[in-house]
C-alpha cells in the first residue's frame, strides 16, 4: 500500500471527514475542558451514554440521541449529587460510570444480546460513519464556536479566580452549567468516531499538547483545533494500515504526540522551579 | 411462595460447585476490596483507583499474550501508569484529573490495541468485565495470600496511614514520611487490583475498591468500624450479586458491580433524607478528607 | 528611596466644603465572626471619605482580611453597622489566581466588567475602552498584551486595581499588595494609589509596614478589636503599636497575656 492509498477508499475518506469536522468541536471545547479542569467530567459522560448507546441498538432508536438523552440525565444527576455531597464528588463519579458501564453490559450481553457490539461502542467505529454523524459533527462545530465567543470570557473568568469572579458580579450558575451541557453534547458527537472510553484521545489531549505550547487563549484554541484534526487523520491512516481499531490508533498517537511535547517543554517547567505551581487539578 | 421456598430459591446457586468456587473467590475479593478501599476512599482516591485499574490495561493483555502470571502484568501495568500519571502531573499548567484522563486514554488505546491483534488468545471482553465463574484455583490461591498480606500491612501500617491521610504536613513533622505512606497505598492498590481483575475485569474492578468503602464512610464515624463494616458489605454485596446474576441470566461480574452501586446510592439515599431531617445529627464519616 | 510624601492638595482636608463629603463607607460598632466560630473582630468604627487613602494595620490574625471581607459583604456582622455607597473594588494578592492561565493584562482587567453586565452579554466595546483606560490609570498600556504570569508582582498587582477600576469602583481595598515587592515596585504602587486617590478614589489597604501607612491619610489599627482610627501622625505612638502588634509581653518579670486594648485606649472617634 502506497502511502495516501489509505486516504483513496470512499470510506475513508468520510472518516477524514467526520474527523476534520469534529477538530472544530473539540478543539475548541477541550480547551475549555483542559483550562477548567472538566477533563473528568468529560470522562464520565462518555461512560454515561454507553447504556444509551446500548439501548438504542437494541431497540432499534437513533443512537446519538439515546446516547445524550442517558448522557445529559447522567451528567445530571451527577452534578445534583456533587452539590449534596460536596466531599465525596469523585467517590459517586467514580462508582456512577462504573455503575453506567455495567449496566450496558448487562443490558448488551443479557438483554439485546450483542456482545461482540459492545467493543466496537467502547472503542468507536470511525470507519462505519455515515451522513447523520458527519451533520451533527458539523453541527457541533458551529455551536462550540459561537458559544465560546459568547461566553469565553465568563469561562475564562471563573477558571482564573472563582471566587474573584463571584465577587466581580458573576453570581449566574448558568454559564458553567451550559459549558457542561456542551461539552456533554459535543462529546456525544464524537462518540461514534472513537467510542464511549477514548472520549478524551480527541477532547483532553491535544488540548493539553496545545497547551503546553502556547501563551494566549487565542493559541491554545488554534492549536488544539490543528492537534485533534492532525492526530486524527494520523490515527486513521494508521488504522487503516495496520487494520487495527481507528479509536485506539488516534488515542495511541494522542498520547505519543503529547508525550513528546511534555517531553520537549516540561524539563523547561522542572527547571524553573520558581514558577508558581497551579492550584489542584 | 412461602419463605422458606424463597430462600431455598436464593440459595439453590450455591449448591454448584462452579457458583460454589466462584463464591469463594467473591468473598475474597470482597475482603481484598473492602479493606484497600477503606483507605482509597480515606484518601480521596476514588478516580486514581478506578483510573490506574484501566492504565493498567495494557499490562493485562501483553501478560495474557506472554503467558505470564496476571500479577506481574497488573502491577506492571499499575506502575506505570501510576509513574506517567506522576510525572505528568507535574506539569505546571496541567492538574491532576487532566493528567490522568491523558495518561488513562493512551493506555485504553494501548491495550486495545494489543488485545484486538489477533494473536492474543484470551478474548477482550474478558480482560474487560472479567470472569467471575472462570476462576482457578490458582486465581484463588493468590487471593487468600493477598488478603492475608493486605491484612498485616493494613495492621502493621494503620497508624500512619491514618496520620498522613488526617494532615500530610503534620504527619510528617510527628516524624511519619508520607511518600512512603503514598507508595504504599499505590501497593495496597495494586494488589487488590491483582485479585479483583480477574474476576471483574479491568473496567469494573473499582466498583469493589470505591463502593462499599464509601458506604461504609456513610454509616461509621471511625476508621477500624468503618473497615469492618467495609468487608461485610463487599462480600455481601458481592454474594448477592452473584446470586442475582444466576437468578437473571445476566453477567455476572457487571451484576455485581451494579449491586454495589445499589447498596452505595441506597445508603446515600438515607443520609441524605436523614440530615434533611435533622440537619445537626447524622454520622459524617471518619474525619479524614 | 525615599516614599513619597502625599501631595497636600491631594488630602481630603484641601477640598472645598460642597465637594463630595459623604462617606463612601461607614462602620459603627461591627463585630464579625465566621459561621459556627466565635467573634474574632469587635468594636470596629471608623469612617472613609472620598479620596481617603487608608492605611489597615495589624498582625496576623488580627481581623485585616476580616474586615475586608465583610465590607465585601462575604461575612455578615454579628452586631454593629455596615453601610457603603457606590461599588466597592477588591484587589487580591496575585497568588490567588493561576498565574499559568493564558490571560494577558488586559484579558484580567477586562473580568472587572463581568460587574456590570448579566452573564448573557459578553463584554462591549464599552467596556473594553474602560480596560484600556484603566489600564493607563495604572501605567500598563505598554504592557497590556503581556501575559499576566510573566509580569513581576507589583506590576500583577496593578492590573488587579485596573480590574477593580473597570468595575467602576469608588472604594478599593487591597488585601497586602505590597507583600512580597521589591522597592521600585512598592514605590510604583504607592504612586498609583496617590494618583488614585488624588483622583477622588478611595483605598483601604492592608499592610505589613507599619512606616507606609505613616504617609497616607488615615490608619486603622486591629488586634482582634479595633485599637485606633485616625491620622497616622498623631495616632500612631508606641502605645498603640504595642497594643496593635503585641501579644504577650513580659512586664516586671510576669507574663501580662492580654493586651487587647481596652475600652480607655482607644484613642479616636470615628471620623476624626
Amino acid at each position: 500500500m502506497t502511502v495516501l492509498e489509505p486516504f483513496l477508499f470512499p470510506f475513508v475518506q468520510r472518516s477524514l471527514a467526520e474527523i476534520i469536522l469534529l477538530s472544530v468541536a473539540a478543539g475548541l471545547l477541550g480547551s475549555w475542558v483542559v483550562l477548567r479542569g472538566l477533563a473528568f467530567f468529560t470522562h464520565a459522560v462518555g461512560h454515561g451514554s454507553f447504556p444509551g448507546l446500548v439501548l438504542a441498538g437494541g431497540l432499534g432508536l437513533p443512537p446519538q440521541l439515546c446516547a445524550l438523552v442517558v448522557g445529559l440525565l447522567f451528567a445530571g444527576g451527577l452534578q445534583r449529587l456533587s452539590r449534596a455531597r460536596g466531599g465525596a464528588y469523585d467517590v459517586v463519579t467514580a462508582l456512577l460510570l462504573i455503575g453506567a458501564l455495567a449496566v450496558g453490559v448487562i443490558l448488551a450481553s443479557d438483554v439485546f444480546h450483542s456482545g461482540s457490539d459492545v467493543e466496537t461502542l467502547l472503542f468507536g467505529s470511525l470507519l462505519a460513519v455515515g451522513a447523520q454523524d458527519l451533520v451533527l459533527a458539523g453541527v457541533a462545530g458551529l455551536v462550540a464556536l459561537a458559544a465560546s465567543a459568547w461566553l469565553g470570557q465568563a469561562w475564562l473568568a471563573t477558571g482564573f479566580d472563582p471566587d474573584g469572579a463571584r465577587q466581580l458580579g458573576l453570581r449566574s450558575a448558568a454559564p458553567d452549567a451550559l459549558l457542561l451541557l456542551l461539552v456533554a453534547v459535543t462529546a456525544i458527537a464524537a462518540l461514534t468516531a472513537v467510542g464511549v472510553l477514548l472520549v478524551a484521545a480527541l477532547f483532553v489531549v491535544p488540548a493539553a499538547t496545545a497547551r503546553l505550547l502556547t501563551r494566549s487563549l487565542r493559541a491554545l484554541q488554534a492549536g488544539a483545533v490543528l492537534l485533534v484534526a492532525a492526530e486524527g487523520t494520523a490515527g486513521l491512516w494508521l488504522s487503516v494500515r495496520i487494520n487495527a481499531p481507528p479509536g485506539a490508533t488516534i488515542a495511541l498517537v494522542s498520547g505519543v504526540v503529547f508525550g513528546a511535547a511534555a517531553a520537549l517543554r516540561a524539563p523547561v517547567a522542572l527547571i524553573v522551579a520558581s514558577r508558581p505551581v497551579s492550584r489542584g487539578g | 411462595m412461602s419463605p422458606a421456598d424463597l430462600v431455598g430459591v436464593l440459595v439453590e446457586p450455591f449448591t454448584e460447585p462452579i457458583v460454589q468456587r466462584a463464591a469463594a473467590g467473591v468473598v475474597l475479593l470482597g475482603i481484598v476490596g473492602g479493606l484497600a478501599g477503606c483507605w482509597v476512599v480515606l484518601y480521596g482516591l476514588s478516580y486514581a483507583a478506578e483510573s490506574l485499574a484501566h492504565g493498567s490495561l495494557p499490562g493485562l493483555v501483553v501478560a495474557v499474550a506472554a503467558g505470564l502470571p496476571l500479577l506481574i502484568g497488573t502491577s506492571g501495568g499499575l506502575l506505570v501508569a501510576a509513574a506517567a500519571i506522576a510525572l505528568v502531573a507535574r506539569v505546571p499548567a496541567l492538574g491532576r484529573d487532566t493528567a490522568v484522563s491523558i495518561v488513562i486514554s493512551t493506555m485504553l488505546g494501548l491495550g486495545a490495541l494489543l488485545a484486538l491483534a489477533p494473536s492474543t488468545p484470551r478474548g477482550l471482553a474478558a480482560l474487560l468485565f472479567g470472569d467471575v465463574l472462570g476462576l482457578s484455583t490458582a486465581d484463588l490461591a493468590v487471593g487468600v495470600v493477598v488478603a492475608a498480606l493486605l491484612a498485616v500491612l493494613l495492621a502493621v501500617f494503620h497508624g500512619r496511614l491514618l496520620a498522613v491521610g488526617f494532615d500530610r504536613e503534620t504527619a510528617a513533622r510527628l516524624g511519619v514520611r508520607p511518600g512512603l505512606v503514598e507508595l504504599l497505598l499505590l501497593v495496597l492498590l495494586g494488589l487488590a487490583l491483582v485479585v479483583v481483575v480477574p474476576a471483574l475485569g479491568n473496567l469494573l474492578a473499582a466498583a469493589i475498591l470505591i463502593g462499599p468503602a464509601a458506604t461504609a464512610r456513610l454509616v461509621t464515624r471511625r476508621v477500624p468500624a468503618m473497615l469492618a463494616v467495609a468487608v461485610l458489605l463487599a462480600v455481601g454485596s458481592g454474594l448477592a450479586g452473584l446470586d442475582a446474576s444466576y437468578q437473571l441470566s445476566t453477567a455476572s461480574g457487571a451484576t455485581i458491580a451494579a449491586t454495589i452501586l445499589v447498596v452505595y446510592l441506597l445508603a446515600l439515599g438515607g443520609v441524605m433524607l436523614r440530615r434533611r431531617s435533622a440537619p445537626s445529627a447524622g454520622p459524617g464519616g471518619p474525619a479524614v478528607r | 528611596m525615599q516614599w513619597r510624601r502625599r501631595s497636600a492638595a491631594g488630602s481630603p482636608a484641601a477640598r472645598s466644603p460642597g465637594s463630595d463629603e459623604a462617606s463612601l463607607c461607614e462602620v459603627a460598632d461591627l463585630a464579625v465572626g465566621y459561621p459556627g466560630g466565635p467573634i474574632v473582630l469587635e468594636d470596629v468604627s471608623f469612617a472613609v471619605r472620598a479620596g481617603m487613602l487608608v492605611g489597615v494595620l495589624g498582625p496576623n490574625g488580627g481581623g485585616k482580611s476580616t474586615l475586608l471581607r465583610t465590607l465585601l459583604g462575604d461575612l455578615r456582622p454579628r452586631a454593629g453597622r455596615v453601610a457603603t455607597r457606590g461599588r466597592l473594588g477588591f484587589v487580591p494578592q496575585t497568588d490567588r489566581s493561576r498565574l499559568d492561565y493564558p490571560v494577558s493584562a488586559r484579558d484580567v482587567a477586562l473580568m472587572g466588567s463581568l460587574t456590570g453586565r448579566p452573564w448573557w452579554r459578553p463584554p462591549g466595546r464599552d467596556d473594553r475602552r474602560a480596560t484600556a483606560d484603566a489600564l493607563a490609570r495604572v501605567g500598563l498600556t505598554e504592557l497590556a498584551d503581556k501575559p499576566f504570569g510573566e509580569l513581576s508582582g507589583g506590576q500583577r498587582q496593578r492590573v488587579l486595581i485596573a480590574r477593580a477600576l473597570v468595575q467602576d469602583a469608588r472604594l478599593l481595598l487591597l488585601d497586602e499588595p505590597f507583600a512580597g515587592l521589591d522597592l521600585p515596585g512598592s514605590d510604583r504602587l504607592l504612586q498609583v494609589l496617590d494618583d488614585l486617590t488624588a483622583d477622588g478614589c478611595s483605598a483601604l489597604v492592608a499592610v505589613h509596614d507599619v512606616d507606609q501607612a505613616r504617609r497616607w491619610d488615615r490608619v486603622l489599627c486591629l488586634n482582634r478589636r479595633q485599637v485606633a482610627f485616625g491620622d497616622p501622625a498623631t495616632i500612631l505612638t508606641p502605645r498603640v503599636l504595642e497594643l496593635t502588634y503585641g501579644g504577650a509581653i513580659t512586664l516586671g518579670g510576669h507574663e501580662v497575656e492580654d493586651l487587647a486594648p481596652t475600652a480607655s485606649d482607644r484613642l479616636a472617634r470615628p471620623g476624626g
